[in-house]
């Protein structure tokens, strides 16, 4: 991999290069600032890079704005990014996350876990470059200019990176957002989630760039649902986004599913053909996390992932039966 | 990919490396330490003990990777109580706690002890 490390100590980045050098065949660039990365990465001389390496605590720019500039360029708006976080900067790993950060190594760092991390980076990097090869080969290109939109079909079960929204983040990054949670923060923290009616029929009936504008449409209105709470949400993939908040707020769901689907009916969507849309959520069981291990956070964060599609589900039997029901009398 | 013994070759360099880092590291962190101590403006304090806590921050992030446990450790606890107390009540406000001297001491005679160590 091309990896681009910036930290403003220098030996971070020695050391960086030397164990970069010992954990696989990588190629590593540094730079000491956000500006020096900025350029480096804006050269045209330089060959993309597939993974970034982000100190967060640095003077002129920090690493979150970094992180915020990086993603702003279509080029990489899904590449891996790792945060550099000393135990200090712990209260800054949210808002890294807000902005887009994949996963982050704790400093001081080890061999062993540093390998580990870019060992899972770069079996995402091999998974996305073989999507990308399938782009072209089929060389489709309506759906080849948003980033990470295959043109040859999105499997319904698929999470999928939404970008530009607020608060919302990769999959991949929500598991290792939820996994660094502390026991103190877990005792605020909430996970819920929502599912889209009807997903797989939407699936069905659209193409692949259809379908990712549809996600990141409702993605948008559930964002803007919940501005004012903190909160950080990812698509799931089969027509569900979960949520986590660690503010101590506790969401009352049935009037946040009416809310978001009032929002919903108020904003038009429309498929390729001209064709409107009628698009609505259901809204699962807002789990708690307190007194939960690292493991059983993630079952909490699946439980409320699950109840929202079974509430999906429930709601399509009830009409179903209600349209029986009809028949009959 | 290289190997090991020869990436704990270069490992042993970035170490002499630290070590003249930090000869020059306790120095500033000192120099801030006393103009915050001496000084009765909060917004120099706070600016001095802004100054330190990078300084500290940078250390705490490297030392335990090059084997300095201890003193990432302490560099650690003084960034910590500096953090804590320009975010707390007391932020603004002079003189400065003994606390943060203390733990700034603590750093710099650690320091200097493993510079002789060393030297």
């Amino acid at each position: 991999m091309r990896i681009l490390a910036v930290d403003d100590d220098p030996i971070i980045l020695e050391l960086l290069s030397q164990f970069v050098d010992v954990v696989g065949n990588h190629e590593l660039t540094t730079a000491l600032s956000g500006p020096e990365a900025l350029e480096v990465v804006g050269s045209s001389r330089s060959a993309p890079f597939d993974c970034f390496l982000f100190d967060i605590q640095m003077p002129k720019m920090d690493g979150i704005e970094l992180t915020k500039a990086i993603r702003d360029s279509t080029r990489y708006a899904d590449t891996p990014i790792l945060m550099l976080t000393a135990m200090s900067d712990k209260r800054y790993v949210d808002a890294a996350f807000a902005a887009g950060a994949t996963d982050y190594v704790t400093k001081p760092f080890e061999v062993s876990e540093l390998k580990a991390r870019l060992g899972l980076v770069e079996g995402l990097v091999q998974a996305r470059q073989s999507r990308t090869k399938k782009i072209f080969a089929t060389q489709a290109i309506s759906a080849s200019s948003q980033p990470g939109v295959p043109a040859d079909g999105l499997e319904l079960y698929e999470p999928i990176s939404i970008y530009d929204v607020d608060n919302v983040i990769e999959y991949m990054a929500m598991g290792n957002y939820v996994a660094q949670l502390s026991r103190s923060a877990l005792f605020g923290s909430t996970t819920f989630a929502f599912t889209v009616r009807k997903i797989e029929e939407h699936h069905q009936s659209m193409s692949a760039f259809e379908f990712f504008s549809l996600v990141s449409d409702v993605a948008e209105v559930i964002s803007d649902t919940l501005v004012g709470h903190q909160f950080l949400m990812s698509y799931a993939g089969s027509g569900t986004f979960v949520c986590v908040t660690e503010s101590g707020w506790r969401p009352d769901m049935p009037a946040l599913m009416d809310a978001i689907n009032l929002s919903l009916s108020r904003t038009e969507l429309y498929d390729n053909a001209g064709q409107q849309l009628y698009v609505r959520v259901s809204a699962g069981e807002a789990i708690r996390l307190i007194w939960k291990s690292e493991n059983s956070v993630m079952e909490a964060v699946a439980a409320a992932h699950i109840s929202a599609e079974a509430a999906s589900a429930s709601h399509e039997r009830a009409l179903k039966d209600f349209w029986l029901v009809e028949q009959r009398a | 990919m290289r190997d090991i013994s020869e990436a704990l070759l270069g490992i042993e360099k970035i170490k002499i490396r630290f070590l003249a880092l930090l000869e020059e590291r306790q120095g500033v962190i000192a120099h801030h330490a006393l103009a915050a101590w001496e000084s009765t403006d909060p917004n120099e304090v706070r600016s001095h003990l802004n100054a330190a806590q990078n300084i500290l921050h940078q250390i705490a992030g490297s030392a335990g990777s090059l084997g300095f446990d201890s003193l990432g450790q302490v560099a650690r606890d003084c960034e910590n109580e500096i953090i804590a107390h320009l975010e707390g009540p007391d932020g603004k406000s002079t003189p400065l706690p003994f606390e943060i001297i203390g733990r700034m001491d603590a750093f710099v005679s650690m320091s200097q002890a493993l510079l002789t160590e060393g030297a």
